[in-house]
C-alpha cells in the first residue's frame, strides 16, 4: 500500500526520531509513505492562537484613538459598532497581551490599555440621564400608541457586553412606558432578524420579519420600535407586501414624538407620520403630524 | 561640497556602494553609475516616479521614501519601485450624480479595509491614506477629497495594501466629483466668460495691439496695482483642512525590535 | 556640521538680524522700479546679458539668433537617426500624433477628440510617464482675469510688459481671452481651486501682475491641473506610449510633417509612427544646465523638440532670453535649485540680504527679481554664504503667517513645509534661502495663435512654443499658456488632419540639416536630441551643488 505522508514541521525539526520510527514499522506492515512534493506549515501557529486579531484592527483602533484624543468615554447609536467596540474592549482588557503583539506586529498606533469605555446611547438614557428625567420631559404622551419592541441580536448578547437580560430584556418596554406607549410583547422580540445571512440566505430575513411583524400585529401593536440599524433596514424594506407595512421606528423617534419635537427634525417624513396616523388614530400624534415645525 | 563628505555604505539591488552622507537616494544611485530611465521623474517630490523600498540595518520592517526626497543612510537596502499598475474601468465624470455609495460603487473593494493602517504607515507624503478610505466608505467625499489632496500617485499605499485597494483613484475621483459638483460654480467667472464670448474685450485689445510702442510703455507704466489686503474672503475649503506631514518615523520600532 | 535646527552658527547669526528688523518691516514693503531701472538692473546683472555666453545660430530659418552656449550645442548636434532609415514598416498610423505627455499634449489630445478625432487615432508618446513634466511640477498658481476689479486688457498689458513689449501681440491676445474659458473648463473637468464658500475663487498677486488674478491649488497647481488632465485623457480612452521619446520628425513627399520615428528607451527599438497632423509638446530645456545653473525642471527637459522642429524647417523665437525663477532653493544642499513658489512672495514674505534689509520690491517681474538677487549676492556682497559654497538671500517666509494668520503656511504652501521639513527647517519659524535657478524657456518655436508653424502639419503648444510671453514670463502664464494652446494646437490639428492624408514617409529633412551643418563647419561628435542628462558619478555631486567638484 502507498499513501501520500504529510509530515508537519514539528516532525521535521524536533521528533525526527518519531518519523523514523513510524516508516520503520509502516515498512515492515508494508505501508509506503510517499511524502508530499510541496507542502506548508499546518498553520497551528494561527489557529491556537483562538482569536482573529485581524479583526481585532479596526475596533482597537478607534478605542486608540479616543484614549489618544484625551477622551475615556464614547457613545454610539449603532448597535452593530457598539458590540464590535465593546467585544475588543474585553479583550483589551481581559488578554491585553493579545493587543500587544498586534501592537508590536503592526507598525504602532494601536497602544491600548483597555482604559476606554464604550456607552451605547441606550446606557445613556437609562443609566446617566434616568427614566424617570425622560418621563419629566414628556410634552405629548404617545398615549393611545402600541408599540412592540424589537431588541434584535447585537444590543443583548453576549452576555456581559449586552445591555439587558438576553432572554427577558425590559429596557425598551421601560422607556415606551415611560414616553405613555403602550408596551405589547412577543417570542420573537430578542431573535436575530438574519442580517448576517441577507447574501447566503435572502430568504431567511424575509421569513424572519415577516413573523415577527405577524406577531406584533397579532398582539395588537401599531408600530415596532428598535435600535439596530440593520434590523430598521430589514423592517422597513421587508415586510410582507399584502397590507400596509407595520411603521417601524427608532426608539429616539418614538422620545422625539413623545418630546412634542417636530417629525422632520425627526427624520419622520409625512408618509411615514402618516401611516403612523393611521395605525394609531391618536388625536396627539395627529396634531403633530400636522404641526408643523411647532413643539410643544 | 567644500569639506569633504563622509562616505556611507547602501546596498542597491544586492550590490553595495560607497557613496557620500547628504545626498539624496536618487543621487545616490547616480553618483553609483547608474543613468535612470524607470523611477526617476520631476527630481522635486512632486510627480511620484521614484517610491523606493528598502529597510535599515537591525529592522525587519519594509521602509518607503521618494528617492528625491529622502537622504542615503548607512546601511540602508534598497530598490526602487518603477510603476504599481492601478488600472481602472473608465468613467464618465459629467454623468455621475454624487451619492454618498458613488465611490464604493466605482470603488467596491474599499468595503474590505481592514483598518490596518499600513497604507498610512507607507505613505511619503505623510498623507492619511486610511482614514481617507474610510471616507470614502462612509461616503464623505469632501473629507476624502481634502485629506487625499497632496496626493502625488506614487502608488506605494496601494503597492502594500492588503485589501488592494486603488487608493489614488480613490481620492482622484473623489476630488474631481468635489471639484466638480460640490463646490459652487464660480459666478465672477461665469459672468467674464459671457462678457468674451460677446466681444466685450475685443475693440480695446485691438487698440492696444495697434498702440505704439512708446504709448503701450506709458500705459503699463500708469497701471494702479492691487494689494494683497484688498481682497478679504474666507479661507477656501482646502484651506480648512491642514495638510498633514511627513511620515512618523518609526525609529522607536528600530529600538524596540 | 553642527546645525542648529537645520541652520549652521554662521547662518543663525544673520537670521537673528532678519528677526530684529522683522516687526518694522511688517506693512513696509521696498518700493518697486521704474521701467528705466529695471532695465539697468537686467543689462548688469541678468545672466541672459552676460558677453561671452552666447554665440549665434550658424545656419537655417533662424540664423543670427543668438544662443547659450548649451543652447546652441543641441542645434549644432548629430541626428540620432541616419536619413536612410527604413520607413517602410509603419508601427502606427493615426490621425494626430502628440510628441510630450505633460500639461500641452494631453490638453490637445483631449480637444483634439472633442473636436471629433477618434481618440483610438489619437496617440500621445512621452519621455517617461504620462503626466512626468513641469507642469506637474507647478506650484504657485494660474492666472485668469474672472474678478469684477480686472480684465483681460489688464492682464493683456502685464504679460506685454514683462515680457519688455517682446512678446506677439496676437499670442497674448489669445493668451488673456482664453483664461476665464479654461478655468471654466476645469471647473467643469473638477479641477480642485481654492474656493471660498460661495465657490469664489482665492486669487493672489504674482510678480508682474497689477491685479490678484492668481488661482491656485494650494501649492500643487500644477499637479491637480496634470492628474485631472491626465484622467480625463484616459477616461476618453486616448492612446498613450510611454518611454517612447520621439528622436525625428518625419516628413512626406509634399513637405509636410507626417509622424515622428519614437525611440523606446528599454527596448531601444524605433517605433515608427505616421499621422497626419502632429503637434510638437516637449516642454522646455532646464535639464541643459545654460551656464550650469541649477534647474528646477524635470528630468526630461532637455529642449529636444526645439531641435526636431528646427530640422523640419521650423522659425526659433526669443530663444536668447532664459528664465531664471527668483528663488530656487539655495540650502540645504540637497534641496538647491528646487522650486520654491513665487506664491510664498505672493502671501507676503520679503526677501532680504544678509543685515536682514530688503532691497528689493517682492514681487518685481522674475528676471528683475533674480538680477537683483544676482546683484546683492555678487556686486554689493550682501549675499548669505552656505557652507557649500554657494550663496543666496533671504526669504522672510514667517511673515505669511504673520499677515494671513498662524497655519496659513501649512494650509496654502503644504509643499512647501513637507520639502523643508523634511530637511529639518521649520519655514514658519525661520526664513529659508534663495538663489535664482533654470526655470523655463521663455522662447521657443515659432508658431501662430492656433499653435501652426510655418511647417505645415506640425504644430507647436506648451513651453516648446515661443513668442507668448516675449523675453520674460510672469507667474502663472506656463500653466496658462499649455491650457490655451493646446486647446488650440489640439483643435486646429484636428481639423488639419481631417483634410490632409500623410504621404510617403521620408527623412529627407535630416539630410538636408546634415548639409547644412557641414556647410556651416560644424563637426562634432555630439548627438541631440539629448533625451536624458547624465548625472553619473561625480556630475551627482556637482549638479547639487553648483559647484565643480
Amino acid at each position: 500500500m502507498q499513501l501520500a505522508y504529510y509530515p508537519g514541521c514539528t516532525i521535521k525539526v524536533s521528533a525526527r526520531e518519531h518519523e523514523r520510527a513510524a516508516l520503520a514499522i509502516l515498512r515492515e506492515l508494508g505501508i509506503a509513505l510517499r511524502e508530499m512534493p510541496e507542502w506548508n506549515c499546518c498553520g497551528v501557529v494561527h489557529t491556537l492562537t483562538g482569536e482573529n486579531l485581524i479583526r481585532q484592527m479596526a475596533p482597537l483602533r478607534v478605542l486608540a484613538r479616543l484614549r489618544q484624543q484625551g477622551e475615556r468615554e464614547a457613545v454610539t447609536l449603532c448597535d452593530m459598532c457598539f458590540n464590535t467596540l465593546a467585544r475588543a474592549n474585553h479583550l483589551a482588557r481581559t488578554q491585553p497581551d493579545q493587543v500587544s503583539a498586534l501592537n508590536a506586529t503592526s507598525g504602532g498606533g494601536l497602544d491600548y490599555d483597555g482604559a476606554g469605555e464604550v456607552l451605547h446611547l441606550l446606557h445613556l438614557l437609562r443609566d446617566r440621564v434616568g427614566l424617570a428625567a425622560i418621563r419629566k420631559r414628556v410634552r405629548r404622551p404617545l398615549r393611545d400608541l402600541v408599540v412592540y419592541p424589537y431588541y434584535g441580536c447585537k444590543l443583548l448578547r453576549p452576555t456581559g457586553i449586552g445591555l439587558d437580560d438576553p432572554e427577558m430584556p425590559t429596557l425598551l418596554r421601560d422607556l415606551m412606558e415611560s414616553l405613555g406607549a403602550t408596551v405589547v410583547e412577543g417570542s420573537l422580540q430578542t431573535q436575530c432578524c438574519g442580517a448576517y445571512l441577507a447574501v447566503d440566505r435572502a430568504g431567511l430575513v424575509t421569513e424572519r420579519v415577516g413573523a415577527t411583524v405577524e406577531q406584533a400585529r397579532d398582539a395588537g401593536a401599531g408600530a415596532i420600535v428598535l435600535s439596530c440599524p440593520l434590523c430598521h433596514f430589514n423592517f422597513a424594506t421587508l415586510q410582507p407586501h399584502a397590507g400596509a407595512p407595520l411603521p417601524v421606528l427608532y426608539y429616539t423617534q418614538a422620545i422625539g414624538l413623545a418630546f412634542g419635537l417636530d417629525p422632520a427634525e425627526l427624520g419622520l417624513d409625512d408618509r411615514q407620520m402618516e401611516a403612523l396616523g393611521r395605525a394609531v388614530p391618536s388625536q396627539a400624534l395627529h396634531d403633530l403630524a400636522h404641526a408643523r415645525g411647532g413643539s410643544a | 561640497m567644500s569639506e569633504p563628505a563622509t562616505l556611507v555604505t547602501m546596498e542597491l539591488m544586492g550590490k553595495e556602494y560607497r557613496v557620500p552622507s547628504g545626498l539624496t537616494i536618487l543621487a545616490a544611485i547616480e553618483y553609483a553609475g547608474y543613468k535612470l530611465v524607470r523611477g526617476v521623474g520631476c527630481r522635486g517630490g512632486f510627480c511620484g516616479a521614484c517610491p523606493t523600498l528598502y529597510r535599515r540595518e537591525g529592522s525587519h520592517r519594509i521602509f518607503t521614501a521618494l528617492a528625491c526626497q529622502t537622504l542615503v543612510e548607512d546601511g540602508m537596502c534598497l530598490v526602487q519601485m518603477p510603476f504599481v499598475p492601478v488600472p481602472t474601468k473608465p468613467y464618465d465624470l459629467h454623468g455621475i450624480t454624487p451619492q454618498p455609495t458613488t465611490l464604493l460603487r466605482f470603488f467596491p473593494e474599499i468595503a474590505g479595509c481592514v483598518a490596518c493602517n499600513t497604507c498610512t504607515r507607507a505613505c511619503p507624503q505623510g498623507l492619511p491614506v486610511m482614514d481617507y478610505i474610510q471616507a470614502a466608505l462612509r461616503g464623505d467625499i469632501e473629507r476624502v477629497a481634502m485629506l487625499s489632496f497632496d496626493c502625488i500617485a506614487c502608488g506605494i499605499c496601494s503597492s502594500r495594501c492588503p485589501a488592494d485597494i486603488k487608493h489614488y483613484a480613490v481620492g482622484l475621483l473623489a476630488r474631481r466629483i468635489y471639484g466638480k459638483y460640490l463646490v459652487p460654480p464660480s459666478e465672477d467667472l461665469a459672468v467674464r466668460v459671457s462678457a468674451i464670448e460677446a466681444g466685450r474685450y475685443d475693440a480695446e485689445l485691438r487698440k492696444l495691439m495697434e498702440l505704439p510702442l512708446a504709448d503701450l510703455r506709458a500705459r503699463y507704466e500708469q497701471r494702479n496695482f492691487e494689494t494683497v489686503a484688498e481682497q478679504h474672503r474666507d479661507h477656501s475649503a482646502t484651506q480648512r483642512y491642514n495638510s498633514p506631514m511627513d511620515p512618523v518615523d518609526y525609529q522607536d520600532e528600530l529600538e524596540g525590535v | 556640521m553642527e546645525l542648529i535646527d537645520g541652520y549652521p552658527a554662521s547662518m543663525r547669526e544673520s537670521i537673528a538680524l532678519v528677526e530684529r528688523t522683522r516687526p518694522a518691516r511688517l506693512g513696509r514693503t521696498f518700493p518697486a522700479m521704474s521701467l528705466e531701472e529695471r532695465k539697468a538692473l537686467l543689462l548688469g546683472h541678468h545672466p541672459d546679458y552676460q558677453a561671452g555666453a552666447k554665440r549665434p545660430l550658424r545656419f537655417g530659418p533662424s540664423k543670427g539668433l543668438l544662443l547659450n552656449h548649451e543652447l546652441a550645442d543641441l542645434f549644432e548636434a548629430r541626428p540620432l537617426v541616419r536619413p536612410n532609415l527604413d520607413l517602410s514598416t509603419i508601427d502606427a498610423d493615426v490621425d494626430l500624433l502628440v510628441i510630450g505627455g505633460g500639461g500641452a499634449g494631453t490638453v490637445a489630445a483631449i480637444w483634439a477628440v472633442q473636436s471629433g478625432l477618434d481618440p483610438a487615432r489619437v496617440l500621445i508618446a512621452t519621455k517617461l510617464r504620462h503626466g512626468d513634466s513641469n507642469s506637474t511640477m507647478a506650484q504657485g498658481g494660474i492666472q485668469a482675469a474672472d474678478r469684477p476689479e480686472d480684465s483681460p486688457v489688464q492682464h493683456f498689458l502685464d504679460v506685454m510688459g514683462g515680457g519688455h513689449f517682446t512678446n506677439r501681440p496676437d499670442l497674448v491676445r489669445a493668451l488673456v481671452s482664453d483664461a476665464p474659458l479654461i478655468i471654466q473648463w476645469h471647473e467643469r473637468l473638477g479641477v480642485m481651486y481654492d474656493k471660498d464658500s460661495q465657490g469664489r475663487f482665492v486669487e493672489n498677486p504674482g510678480g508682474g501682475t497689477s491685479r490678484n488674478r492668481m488661482h491656485s491649488a494650494r501649492d500643487y497647481t500644477g499637479l491637480e491641473i496634470m492628474r485631472v488632465l491626465r484622467d480625463e485623457a484616459r477616461n476618453l480612452g486616448i492612446r498613450v506610449i510611454e518611454f517612447s521619446p520621439a528622436i525625428e520628425l518625419l516628413g512626406d513627399e509634399s513637405g509636410r510633417v507626417a509622424g515622428a520615428v519614437l525611440l523606446n528607451l528599454e527596448t531601444r527599438r524605433y517605433y515608427i509612427v505616421r499621422a497626419a497632423a502632429t503637434v510638437l509638446t516637449t516642454g522646455g530645456l532646464g535639464r541643459v544646465h545654460i551656464q550650469r545653473f541649477p534647474t528646477t525642471n524635470h528630468y526630461g527637459a532637455t529642449g529636444d523638440g526645439l531641435v526636431l522642429a528646427y530640422r523640419a524647417g521650423a522659425e526659433l523665437v526669443d530663444l536668447d532670453a532664459v528664465q531664471y525663477h527668483p528663488t530656487g532653493a539655495a540650502f540645504p544642499a540637497q534641496m538647491a535649485g528646487l522650486l520654491i513658489t513665487e506664491k510664498v512672495r505672493g502671501l507676503g514674505a520679503q526677501p532680504l540680504n544678509r543685515l536682514g534689509e530688503q532691497f528689493v520690491f517682492p514681487l518685481e517681474p522674475r528676471d528683475v527679481e533674480a538680477a537683483a538677487f544676482i546683484r546683492e549676492c555678487g556686486e554689493r556682497g550682501l549675499g548669505i554664504p552656505t557652507p557649500h559654497g554657494i550663496c543666496g538671500v533671504w526669504l522672510d517666509a514667517p511673515m505669511v503667517d504673520l499677515i494671513h494668520g498662524p497655519g496659513t503656511i501649512r494650509a496654502a504652501l503644504p509643499a512647501m513645509y513637507r520639502m523643508y521639513t523634511r530637511f529639518g527647517i521649520d519655514m514658519t519659524r525661520d526664513p529659508i534661502l534663495v538663489f535664482p535657478t533654470l526655470h523655463y524657456q521663455n522662447g521657443g518655436v515659432a508658431a501662430d495663435e492656433h499653435g501652426a508653424t510655418r511647417v505645415p502639419g506640425l504644430f507647436v503648444a506648451g513651453e516648446v512654443m515661443g513668442g507668448i510671453h516675449g523675453k520674460n514670463r510672469l507667474m502663472g502664464n506656463s500653466l496658462l499658456d499649455f491650457n490655451v494652446f493646446g486647446r488650440r494646437a489640439g483643435i486646429a490639428a484636428a481639423h488639419y488632419a481631417r483634410a490632409h492624408r500623410p504621404g510617403r514617409l521620408s527623412l529627407a529633412h535630416v539630410a538636408e540639416y546634415e548639409r547644412m551643418l557641414r556647410e556651416a563647419g560644424v563637426e562634432t561628435t555630439r548627438t541631440a536630441p539629448r533625451i536624458l542628462p547624465d548625472y553619473r558619478g561625480k556630475e551627482a555631486l556637482e549638479r547639487y551643488l553648483d559647484v565643480p567638484v
